[in-house]
C-alpha cells in the first residue's frame, strides 16, 4: 500500500511537473494519468473506467495563460487512486474527482506563483554566465513544489483512501443523488469555458448548429466535426474570393 | 560562418516541449525558451557572447508549445542564424517579432488542441473506456501523442525555412485571422455536440400522480413539458448560464459552487414527491 501510495504520489507530482510535453503532455488528462495509477494499483480495468468517469466533467477543460477551470492534473490521479483505494462506483469518482479537482485549484496557483523565484534565481545565474545552473532552474526546483504540493497531499489522501470510503457510504441517498445531479450538470462549465475562450459573438451560431445536429439529427461527434470542417473551408473560400473581386 | 545543422533545429524543437517545467506567472514560458534555445545560441555564437544572447528568451513569453507555435521557435533560430553571420537583424527585433507572434499562435494552437482534437478524441475514448475497452487511454494517448509531434514538427520547419517573412505576411493581410476563425467555427460546432453528449440534466424524477374523474394523470416535468419543448433544452440553459456568468467574469469555483447549490434545489424538489 505505501510503495502504491509512493508511485501515486509521483504520478500526481509529475501530472503538474510538466518535464517534456513529448511525455506529460496527456497527463493533463485523468482518462491518460487515471490509467497510469490503475496500472500502479494492479487494477486496470476497473481503475481505467473510473478515470474515464473523472476526465468526462472535464471533456471541455482548457487551460490558456495559465488559468484553469478545474485541475485535472491532481483530480485525474487521485480521483482515480481513492475511487480504487475506498470502493467508489463511477458517479461518486466523477463527482469526487470534480470536487479533488475545485480544491486543488489552489495548489496549482500556488505553483504557478511559486515559481517565479527560480525565474530570479536563473537571471541570476544567467548574469553569471552560468548556463548549467540556468538550465539546472529549469527543471529541477520545480519538481520539488510539485512534489509538496501535489504528490504529498496525493500520498496521504490515498493511505487514507478506506477511511474516506467507510465515511463516504454513511451519506444519506439525498446527499449521493445531488452529487450525481451535479455531476451531470458540470461539464457545462467546461463547455462554457470554451465557448467563453472561442466566443467571438459572429461565430456563436456554430455553436448551436452543432448542438441542433447532435441533438435533433442525432449525427456522432466526429460527423458533426466533418460537417464542421465543410463549412469552415467553404466560408474561408468565399472570403477570399470576395477579397480577390 | 555558423551554420544550424539538422540536429541543433531538432534540439531546439524538442526542447521546446519543456517550456513548461517551470510554468509561472510572472514570465510563463520565458525561462523554459531560455533552456530550449541553449542549443542554438551555443552553437551560434562563440562563448562569451551566449549568457548575453539568450537575455532576450528570459522575458515573458506565451504561446502554445507543443501543437502549432513551434513555428516561432523555427522563425526565431532563423533569425538567430542571420544575425550570427552579421546579417541586419538586432536582438529587439527577435523580440518582437516574438511577441507579435505568440498571440496570434497561441490562439489557434489552443482552439486546434485544447477545442478540436481534445474533446474529439476524449469523447471517444472516455466511452471506449466506460465500456471497459483498454483501446480507450491506449489510443488517446497514441494519437494525441503522434499529431501533436507530427503537427508540432512541420510547424518548427515552416517556420525555420519560411522565416519571418512569410508568417508575418499572414499576419498583416488578416490571414492568420481568418484561419483563426474557420479552426473557431469546427472547434465551437465540436464543442456544441460535446454539450448534447455530456451535460446530462434528467428531471423526469419528477413526476407527480393527480386523481381525476378519468382516473389519475400521470405529469411527468421531463416528458411532458421540456421535452416536448424542445429536447435538450436544460442542457443548453445550464451551458448558457455559465457562458454569461462567465462574460460577467465570475470564477469558476464560484460556477461550481453555484452548480451544486441548483443540484441540491433539484434534490429538494425531488423530495417532494415523496421519494425519500
Amino acid at each position: 500500500m505505501v510503495l502504491q501510495a509512493i508511485l501515486v504520489a509521483l504520478i500526481a507530482t509529475i501530472s503538474t511537473w510538466w518535464f517534456s510535453h513529448t511525455i506529460t503532455r496527456t497527463w493533463l488528462y485523468p482518462i491518460w494519468s487515471g490509467f497510469l495509477v490503475a496500472l500502479v494499483m494492479g487494477q486496470p480495468l476497473k481503475g481505467m473506467m473510473i478515470a474515464a468517469a473523472i476526465n468526462l466533467p472535464y471533456i471541455g477543460f482548457i487551460t490558456a495563460g495559465g488559468s484553469m477551470p478545474g485541475n485535472a492534473m491532481f483530480a485525474g490521479p487521485v480521483g482515480t487512486a481513492l475511487g480504487l483505494a475506498a470502493g467508489l462506483d463511477y458517479t461518486q469518482a466523477s463527482v469526487v474527482g470534480v470536487i479533488l479537482g475545485s480544491v486543488a485549484v489552489f495548489a496549482w496557483n500556488a505553483y504557478m506563483t511559486i515559481n517565479a523565484n527560480w525565474v530570479h534565481l536563473a537571471d541570476k545565474y544567467l548574469e553569471q554566465g552560468n548556463l548549467k545552473m540556468v538550465r539546472l532552474c529549469n527543471y529541477v526546483p520545480s519538481f520539488f513544489v510539485s512534489l509538496l504540493l501535489n504528490g504529498l497531499p496525493a500520498f496521504l489522501i490515498v493511505m487514507n483512501g478506506e477511511t474516506f470510503g467507510n465515511w463516504l457510504q454513511t451519506f444519506p441517498q439525498w446527499i449521493m443523488d445531488g452529487f450525481a445531479i451535479a455531476g451531470g450538470i458540470l461539464p457545462a462549465l467546461g463547455v462554457g469555458m470554451l465557448l467563453n475562450f472561442l466566443g467571438k459573438k459572429k461565430l456563436i451560431p456554430f455553436f448551436f448548429l452543432g448542438f441542433a445536429l447532435a441533438k435533433f439529427v442525432g449525427l456522432t461527434t466526429m460527423m458533426v466535426t466533418v460537417v464542421g470542417a465543410l463549412i469552415a473551408v467553404l466560408i474561408y473560400y468565399f472570403q477570399n474570393e470576395k477579397v480577390g473581386e | 560562418m555558423p551554420k544550424l545543422e539538422k540536429k541543433d533545429l531538432v534540439k531546439n524543437w524538442l526542447l521546446g516541449y519543456s517550456s513548461e517545467t517551470c510554468y509561472n506567472y510572472e514570465r510563463l514560458q520565458g525561462l523554459g525558451n531560455t533552456n530550449a534555445f541553449m542549443p542554438i545560441i551555443r552553437a551560434l555564437y562563440p562563448e562569451e557572447k551566449q549568457a548575453e544572447e539568450l537575455k532576450k528568451y528570459l522575458i515573458f513569453f506565451n504561446t502554445e508549445p507543443s501543437w502549432m507555435g513551434t513555428v516561432v521557435h523555427g522563425i526565431t533560430a532563423a533569425m538567430e542564424e542571420q544575425r550570427a553571420n552579421g546579417e541586419n537583424v538586432s536582438a529587439d527585433d527577435i523580440i518582437s517579432v516574438r511577441s507579435a507572434l505568440m498571440g496570434p499562435l497561441a490562439g489557434i494552437g489552443d482552439v486546434v488542441s485544447q477545442s478540436i482534437c481534445y474533446p474529439i478524441l476524449a469523447g471517444v475514448c472516455i466511452s471506449l473506456a466506460l465500456s471497459g475497452n483498454f483501446a480507450g487511454p491506449i489510443l488517446f494517448e497514441v494519437v494525441y501523442k503522434v499529431l501533436m509531434l507530427t503537427l508540432g514538427y512541420n510547424m518548427y520547419m515552416l517556420g525555420y525555412n519560411k522565416g519571418k517573412e512569410a508568417i508575418l505576411d499572414m499576419l498583416s493581410t488578416g490571414l492568420l485571422n481568418k484561419i483563426l476563425d474557420a479552426v473557431s467555427i469546427v472547434g465551437l460546432m465540436v464543442i456544441g455536440a460535446i454539450a448534447c453528449g455530456n451535460v446530462n440534466i434528467d428531471l423526469s424524477f419528477l413526476e407527480w400522480e393527480f386523481p381525476n374523474a378519468l382516473g389519475s394523470v400521470v405529469f411527468n416535468v421531463q416528458h411532458d413539458v421540456l421535452d416536448t419543448l424542445l429536447p435538450g433544452i436544460l442542457e443548453l440553459a445550464a451551458v448558457l448560464g455559465v457562458w454569461g456568468l462567465l462574460r460577467k467574469k465570475a470564477k469558476p469555483t464560484t460556477i461550481i459552487l453555484i452548480i451544486f447549490v441548483v443540484a441540491f434545489a433539484l434534490v429538494g424538489l425531488k423530495a417532494l414527491t415523496g421519494a425519500y
